[in-house]
């Protein structure tokens, strides 16, 4: 009886016609891909993407080199080195991100008292030369400058689950 | 109170204690945990912080554990709800004016408060209203201060008032206006102020010279021993990134307790000093040049040959005794494998004439600890206080609790316990000490059994005498500016004469830190290793200099701040063939006359073993790499051993020169015995205007004069000449005038400033200082001009 | 060879005050035993804050450490837990009004409203002319009589706004 069923089976192409089913059901059905880079998927405020410092409103950056990212990164990704500034106050003379190791965790921003180190949704980026992996100070700080509207709009929209 | 130990019960343990003790004593002992932030053990109690409270059965409050004594059946818990409800309020209330600034607090991550808060605090604060803040107060260039974190334990203060001897700290104000504070504008410049940054539970007292440059847990710690006095504190040395952040004092009960003076402590800073060598140099026609190492020492080797190789009573051998025990005996074999018996350490000593005669080993004779047992104590030529801070806070503690202590002394001392001065010019000194020695009938022969009978016996003398005969544990010391005073030989028979007659013992300060080590390691003309006298007696210090040889070699000692005399060494090294020089500095008075620099590794870079005062050896490691191309000096010595062609130099590590020292030393003890009653004639004057050389504490070695936060304090003066009132009256100058000091023919401009510790007929004008370097003997007759 | 006093305390005790002063301080010191001697610090503050015209200045505090071998740190923390010793100028009668609870419910803030306004001064400021000087003080012990304050070292009791205009007429 087995055999039987197998034959027809296998003579009617029942099986191909089975998965072409499914392939016409996704061939007329609503496209979900994107076509990127013209089109972008949505991302949520909690993306974790290239790293930025951040300044206050009056242009201070807000760093104060209390080392607690170098501390909790997990890929030891962070290196900073500090130095009072000539007004006294504490600052980092070197805050450098090495993108080769950082894992994007998000622990740098979680454990921030200042709120200077964050991930922004930015994404695209490359590097064609040795050492444009280390994001440098004043770099994340550049970066910060350019994205700040999105990353304080982010924050706050995350701020009553933090 | 009796010997019978009391039962009491701590969260369900049994414990035995004597009757009176404080309960935090009791559970600390048996390990078990109560929060606390004013108690601390080597302080008094003064429960004002109230995070100790515990709960005792059947007493309705929870009680301090610090100042609750223990009873017989008492019943305590120290997890119960009512003890960690009143924990967490306290917590709570500690808090409200603590300011969230852990993130940049120096503290953070080491800090009481934030350990206790997370250990017995509540998540969050109930407490909305503003904090208490506090205006930011300096209070010198070590201790860096932010008063608003403070919680008033005033742990601080009563490290002023019970340890220090110096009250410079205090709680001004009240309640929550309270603040710790010198009130006035004023720096806090006790010897040992550096320890209240340890004491402090949070991060008002933080060090302002590693202010900022590492976290807590950024830091890895080492055992190490501070290289300057001869204490031989333990400390922890703190590294982060191959560099030296910060020194703190480890737990030593017998050597340092739990403090450190702040030489010690801050003197790392000069590691990292710009003038360090960090490549050989050879001066080639006249023109210093950076070369390789194997270049630099066939360049010296050759010059050591050639000056030396026929003639080895041309080869003088000067090192410091601050080099580790390692390089001092192989600079002596290679001194000796040379053919050369002239090797000395004593550089700030200039008589000699005891040699042979004098203590094998010199050091305290009693261990430090036991100087708190002392009776009564006769100290001569000493500013211990400066000089060696822990000797001098153990004889406070001696002399606290009933201890006479006398000071024979050239200057005034400022101290911070009761004790008898009698300050006199140098020469003086000398009789002071024989009047004393006429009191107590001590028995001398020659020339100093007519200076003792020629003396008057005072009454202060008898005193003193009386003092020491009825001691049962008394002590004659001899300090720094004894040994450097030109009758050393005299002092030193008389100390011990009359240590014989009162039945005390004879007991010397080391002035350096391995002054001890140098003897056992066999650094002097006289004496090899173990202090066994040679057979051949080399040329002292004194003799290496006033009679020029040939070749110099220069080991961690600085031509114008090292030497008793600078200019007689300096004439020396100029007219020397070759001048080798083993040192971590590039310095001026080194360029000058060597030939050529050895780059060796200083404090913390090299391995090594330092003898202290009381004749115990402390080695440690070499924990951070050497700068630049410098290396261990014993690794250089052995080098040049091996090129000169001398047998026994192929030690592999720092280890197996110890074990070789070992094989000879191990077993001599500090020995001070003085086989001789007589001594020669009074070098020192009444005449004329006498200069008294001190060595100020911040200038005692090549590493603390490059330290720049101890030479920004108040205690690192510039050179200048002092005066008591009388003397400047007399001498016909006055306050502020720049004068022209001539010593010996050499001539020096310096400050004047009226001192009432100087002597009448005396001027005192400090060595080692930038501007005295071209001067005379640290002791010796001066001229003052108008400049 | 002679024990001298040590030159770095160079100062006799005769120099520091003037012979009354001295003898009013020592005699609070005769109170106590010798070894606690430092004990006469309060009574020597009072006396120096009484002689220089109600305040004391860091120098007189100096000088009194000096008197009774105590270290300046520690006179200085005596003088600024009291609220009686002044270390600022002080106007010739010093209006020291309470404000705890009793008074408070008499209505005392209408007093030092009334005060303040007259006076044209704050807690702990003196009036130009040097003549007044007013401070809050805590309660003095004559809640009977609330609103109180003190001038001097006298009480006035129940006061009003009008009473206290009186008062301070009849003041020189």
């Amino acid at each position: 009886m087995t055999v039987f069923k197998n034959y027809i089976k296998s003579l009617f192409l029942l099986e191909l016609l089975k998965g072409l089913r499914l392939t016409g059901r996704y061939f007329f059905a609503k496209k979900f891909t994107v076509q990127y880079p013209e089109e972008r998927a949505p991302m949520s405020p909690r993306f974790r993407g290239l790293h930025a410092q951040r300044r206050y409103d009056n242009g201070e950056e807000r760093c104060i080199a209390c080392k607690l990212c170098e501390a909790t990164c997990p890929a030891l990704a962070i290196t900073i080195d500090v130095e009072a500034r000539e007004d006294g106050s504490r600052r980092t003379s070197r805050y450098d991100i090495d993108l080769f190791k950082c894992i994007f965790c998000g622990f740098c921003q979680e454990s921030c008292p200042v709120d200077a180190i964050v991930e922004t949704r930015v994404y695209e980026y490359a590097f064609e030369k040795r050492g444009e992996n280390i994001m440098t100070k004043d770099k994340l700080l550049a970066v910060g400058d350019e994205h700040e509207s999105q990353i304080s709009a982010d924050i706050a929209a995350q701020a009553k689950y933090r | 109170m009796t010997d019978e130990l009391v039962t009491i019960e701590v969260d369900g343990r049994e414990l035995k204690a004597k009757p009176g003790t404080m309960l935090i004593d009791v559970t600390d002992a048996a390990g078990i945990n109560i929060p606390r932030f004013c108690y601390h053990k080597k302080l008094s109690v003064s429960a004002n912080c109230r995070m100790c409270l515990v709960e005792v059965e059947k007493v309705p409050k929870p009680l301090p554990a610090c100042c609750t004594p223990v009873n017989e059946g008492m019943k305590v818990s120290t997890r119960s709800p009512m003890a960690l409800g009143a924990q967490k309020g306290t917590m709570e209330f500690l808090l409200i004016n603590h300011p969230l600034d852990c993130p940049i607090c120096d503290q953070g991550g080491e800090c009481e408060l934030q350990d206790v808060a997370v250990g017995y605090g509540s998540d969050v604060s109930r407490y909305s209203e503003a904090k208490r803040v506090v205006p930011q107060r300096d209070i010198g260039p070590l201790i860096a201060t932010d008063f608003t974190r403070c919680i008033h334990c005033t742990r601080c203060v009563r490290f002023g008032a019970e340890i220090a001897g110096v009250r410079e700290l205090g709680a001004t104000g009240r309640g929550e206006h309270m603040t710790i504070g010198t009130f006035v504008e004023k720096s806090v410049d006790s010897e040992m102020s550096g320890n209240v940054i340890d004491l402090c539970p949070v991060g008002s007292l933080t060090a302002k010279p590693s202010r900022y440059k590492a976290r807590a847990w950024e830091l890895t710690q080492h055992d190490s021993v501070a290289p300057h006095d001869s204490v031989g504190s333990n400390i922890h040395v703190h590294t982060r990134n191959n560099r030296v952040v910060r020194v703190h004092p480890k737990e030593n009960e017998s050597i340092n307790e739990i403090w450190l003076s702040d030489r010690d402590r801050f003197s790392y800073e000069g590691l990292n000093s710009e003038d360090r060598l960090t490549q050989p140099m050879v001066r080639k026609n006249g023109e210093w040049q950076e070369v390789e190492w194997q270049e630099a020492l066939e360049f010296a080797v050759k010059g050591l040959q050639s000056a030396a190789g026929s003639d080895g009573d041309q080869l003088a051998t000067l090192v410091s005794a601050n080099s580790t025990l390692e390089e001092l005996y192989l600079a002596q074999k290679l001194t000796r494998g040379m053919d050369s018996g002239n090797i000395d350490h004593r550089l700030r000593q200039s008589d000699f004439r005891l040699d042979g005669n004098d203590s094998p080993v010199p050091g305290l004779g009693i261990t430090i600890q036991g100087i708190e047992s002392l009776d009564a104590a006769l100290l001569v030529g000493s500013n211990v206080r400066k000089e060696q801070p822990i000797i001098a806070h153990r004889l406070r503690k001696a002399a606290k609790s009933g201890a006479k202590v006398s000071f024979i002394n050239p200057l005034w001392i400022d101290l911070h316990f009761e004790a008898d001065q009698f300050v006199s010019t140098p020469a003086v000194m000398v009789d002071n000490l024989a009047s004393i020695a006429k009191a107590a009938s001590a028995k001398l022969t020659g020339n100093l059994a007519k200076l003792v009978k020629a003396a008057e016996v005072s009454e202060t003398a008898k005193s003193v005498a009386e003092q020491l005969k009825s001691a049962n544990n008394g002590v004659i010391m001899l300090g720094n500016q004894a040994a450097a005073h030109p009758d050393y030989s005299l002092l030193v028979v008389l100390a011990s004469a009359i240590a014989e007659a009162t039945n005390t013992s004879l007991s010397y300060i080391p002035a350096l830190s391995n002054s001890v080590g140098a003897a056992l390691a066999g650094a002097l003309p006289h004496r090899g290793p173990a202090a066994s006298l040679v057979e051949k007696c080399g040329a002292n210090a004194q003799m290496m200099q006033s009679k020029p040889r040939k070749a110099y070699l220069l080991m961690g000692a600085e031509p114008g701040f090292d030497f008793w005399d600078p200019s007689l060494i300096n004439s020396a090294l100029d007219q020397a063939e070759c001048v080798v020089a083993l040192t971590a500095y590039h310095s001026e008075s080194l360029a000058s006359c060597a030939d050529v620099m050895l780059p060796i590794a200083g404090f913390a870079e090299t391995s090594g073993t330092l003898v202290n005062a009381e004749g115990t050896w402390q080695s440690f490691n070499g924990l951070v790499k050497p700068q630049g191309d410098a290396r261990p000096a014993w690794k250089v010595l052995r080098v040049l051993g091996n090129l000169l062609d001398i047998d026994g130099f192929d030690q592999n590590s720092s280890d197996d020169v110890l074990e070789e020292l070992k094989s000879h030393a191990a077993e001599t003890a500090i020995d001070n015995s003085v086989s001789t009653k007589t001594a020669g004639e009074l070098n020192s004057s009444t005449e004329g205007l006498y200069r008294i050389g001190d060595v100020p504490m911040y200038a005692s070695d090549a590493l603390v004069r490059r330290a720049s936060s101890l030479q920004r304090t108040n205690s690192a003066e510039p050179a200048a000449v002092r005066l008591s009132a009388n003397q400047a009256k007399s001498s016909d100058v006055e306050e502020e005038e720049t004068l022209v000091v001539v010593q010996d023919g050499n001539r020096a401009q310096l400050p004047l400033i009226i001192d009432p510790r100087v002597p009448d007929g005396a001027v005192w004008i400090s060595s080692a200082l930038p501007g005295t370097e071209k001067l005379g003997g640290q002791f010796g007759v001066v001229t003052l001009e108008k400049a | 060879m002679k024990i001298l006093n040590n030159p770095l305390q160079a100062r006799n005790k005769e120099e520091i005050f003037s012979e009354e002063i001295r003898q009013d301080i020592d005699c609070w010191i005769a109170k106590y035993p010798p070894e606690w001697k430092q004990s006469a610090v309060m009574a020597a503050l009072r006396i120096m804050q009484d002689d220089n015209g109600g305040w004391l200045t860091t120098e007189l505090m100096d000088d009194v450490a000096e008197y009774l071998d105590m270290s300046p740190i520690h006179v200085y923390e005596v003088a600024t837990f009291y609220s009686m010793y002044e270390l600022k100028p002080v106007g010739k009668h010093k209006i020291c009004i309470c404000t705890n609870i009793a008074c408070m419910i008499n209505d005392s803030d209408s007093i030092v409203k009334h005060l303040k306004k007259k006076l044209e001064i704050g807690f702990g400021e003196v009036t130009e002319d040097g003549r007044f000087s007013l401070k809050e003080v805590e309660c003095l012990g004559a809640c009977g009589g609330a609103p109180m304050f003190q001038i001097g070292r006298k009480y006035y009791e129940n006061l009003t706004p009008q009473v206290v205009d009186s008062i301070l007429d009849g003041l020189e």
